[in-house]
């Protein structure tokens, strides 16, 4: 075969330089069947054919975001959004919309300009705004936020401003992420996180939930799927160990984001599931400020006490999927256990912004229970005998 | 679209309080994408005393792309090819570094910086990298040949 000339050479190297993969598909897909994961490993490593398949059964649903550099990020700000919509609550919405207009301090405190990232957040506003209405009107159903996320412009300015965000929260918090990064952070926010197409990695993804989502109150959980030994995929929180009123669920695959949905029809006894929630977010206060894991270090040591998979799946049947119609909140509403064994109130210090936790409907019948298993389930952490041995039980302690 | 918004005040912002050296017109009224950029040559440097023509041409998915820099006046220079294009290479208009933080004015900034300190370890004209680093002398006699030639006759 001839040598290539010089020319040619050039050429192809030209070609090779402004090369970018023709990536097929939305850039964020509708909710499909996960057997089209499943189907995709079928023939790989058996360990990846187990898990898909195992997955296929217990997330039943999975919708696929576009490999272009932005599917870690689309992923979360979408499940973010649609999480907001299945809650139909007006006011959570309401809340989270200022909640996230509020953060634009971070930016001004990095020395970003308003008249360059207004754009941006005036994106996610009008994406606050589509909800609101939908909710207003009952709408639940997600395709017009599909349609938002498929729009290039709004994608992009969404993501950017999630970006932003993550980016001044890392540089407002260096010690919580420096020792992760292999590079001064200054430059990593710079060449990694305010970019237009860098993927995320898994410091970016933290802070990004530290920063932006965390203060929703919602849990954010990967589910890796690796060559690791086992037969399901490895589950991991991202967020503190809490009862969330939404889980949003990643599927990390090596270099790409995807998102999962549960199957969930166990949870949609109404009743019952309200009664229980209101019985568990009674420990809110309880866990979350008296004992401050995400601050307390030595609890942190713990080895897999936030990794424990077990633990992720107790806590999520409390989880309130279709509570839309109890969750307009009223003091008067709230629901008191007869047992109160700790005060609540005077205890709380300023907790990080989160959601109140909304109050069950008062519970005027009790439905007929079911045969399966225990109807009032205790919050977990009371239940491991290692921790509660150094908790206190009457008086919470505090700092 | 927010990206017309974003154009507007970034060209307001270049309008009102022009940086130094640095000013800055619409190409055609009608279009916010097309700039003209006049850009005078930095002092000590061979470009004293010219007035370069920059186009700036934003996509129209500005921010989410970086704009194109290119010389409309001849110009002899490491980094700006030499032929009816005069593109200018900057690293941080590259799209997987580009920002959509970053701001016009910074990028103007930023090549009416490179006209002072050419960068030749990043040239786009080899020969004119060579000569900048063997021959210094010779270069700037060049430059500022070409910038009387071509640069003081005023407008493009």
């Amino acid at each position: 075969m001839a040598a290539l000339s010089p020319e040619e050479l050039e050429r192809f190297q030209k070609l090779s330089n402004e090369f970018e993969p023709d990536i097929q598909g939305p850039l964020v897909s509708v909710k499909q069947s996960s057997n089209a994961i499943a189907a995709d490993y079928a023939n790989a490593d058996p360990t990846l054919a187990a898990k898909t398949s195992a997955l296929a059964v217990t997330h039943s649903t999975s919708r696929i975001m576009k490999g272009d550099g932005n599917c870690g990020w689309r992923a979360v700000a979408f499940g973010y959004f649609e999480n907001l919509l299945s809650l139909q609550d007006a006011l959570l919405i309401q809340r989270e919309a200022s909640r996230i207009k509020s953060l634009c301090t971070l930016l001004d405190r990095v020395g970003q300009q308003e008249h360059l990232y207004e754009i941006f957040v005036d994106a996610t506003d009008q994406v606050f705004s589509e909800l609101l209405e939908a909710v207003n009107q009952g709408i639940r159903d997600e395709s017009f936020l599909v349609e938002s996320f498929n729009n290039e412009y709004n994608s992009s300015a969404i993501i950017t401003h999630f970006r932003l965000l993550t980016s001044a929260w890392m540089k407002l918090n260096p010690h919580r992420y420096q020792a992760f990064l292999s590079m001064p952070l200054d430059q990593y926010c710079a060449t990694q996180i305010e970019t237009v197409k860098t993927e995320i990695d898994e410091v970016g993804l933290q802070a990004l939930v530290d920063g932006v989502i965390e203060g929703s109150g919602f849990a954010v959980e990967i589910l890796y799927l690796d060559r690791s030994v086992g037969e399901a995929v490895t589950p991991h929180l991202l967020t503190p160990s809490r009862p969330s009123p939404a889980v949003i669920r990643l599927l990390y695959r090596p270099g790409h984001y995807d998102l999962l949905y549960r199957a969930e029809p166990v949870v949609n006894m109404t009743p019952v599931v309200n009664y229980q929630y209101g019985m568990t977010s009674d420990y809110t206060p309880w866990d979350q400020t008296a004992l401050g894991f995400d601050m307390n270090s030595q609890l942190m040591t713990i080895p897999n006490l936030m990794l424990d998979p077990s633990y992720t799946l107790n806590v999520t049947p409390m989880v309130p999927t279709c509570s839309s119609p109890y969750r307009v909140p009223s003091p008067q509403e709230v629901y008191q256990p007869p047992m109160q064994t700790q005060p609540i109130a005077p205890v709380s210090p300023p907790v990080t912004p989160r959601i109140s936790a909304p109050p069950p409907p008062p519970i005027t019948t009790l439905p007929p229970r079911s045969s399966e298993g225990p109807q009032i389930r205790l919050n977990p952490l009371v239940m491991k005998s290692n921790l509660s041995r150094s908790l206190p039980v009457t008086t919470p302690f505090k700092k | 679209m927010g990206s017309q918004k974003r154009i507007a005040k970034e060209l307001a912002e270049l309008t009102e309080s022009p940086p130094e050296g640095i000013t800055v017109r619409l190409a055609d009224e009608s279009n916010l994408y097309n700039w003209h950029v006049y850009m005078e040559g930095p002092e000590n440097s061979p470009y004293h005393k010219g007035t370069f023509l920059v186009n700036l041409n934003l996509p129209t998915n500005y921010p989410f792309k970086p704009p194109t820099v290119s010389f409309g006046t001849k110009i002899y220079h490491p980094n700006v090819t030499n032929d009816e294009k005069g593109s200018m290479c900057l690293g941080m208009l590259r799209p997987d570094e580009w920002k959509p933080s970053s701001k016009i004015v910074a990028v103007l900034q930023f090549a009416r910086q490179l006209l002072a300190e050419p960068m030749p370890d990043d040239a786009v004209e080899g020969r004119i990298a060579e000569q900048y680093r063997t021959d210094r002398k010779r270069y700037e006699e060049v430059a500022r040949e070409w910038t009387r030639k071509h640069a003081t006759g005023k407008k493009a």
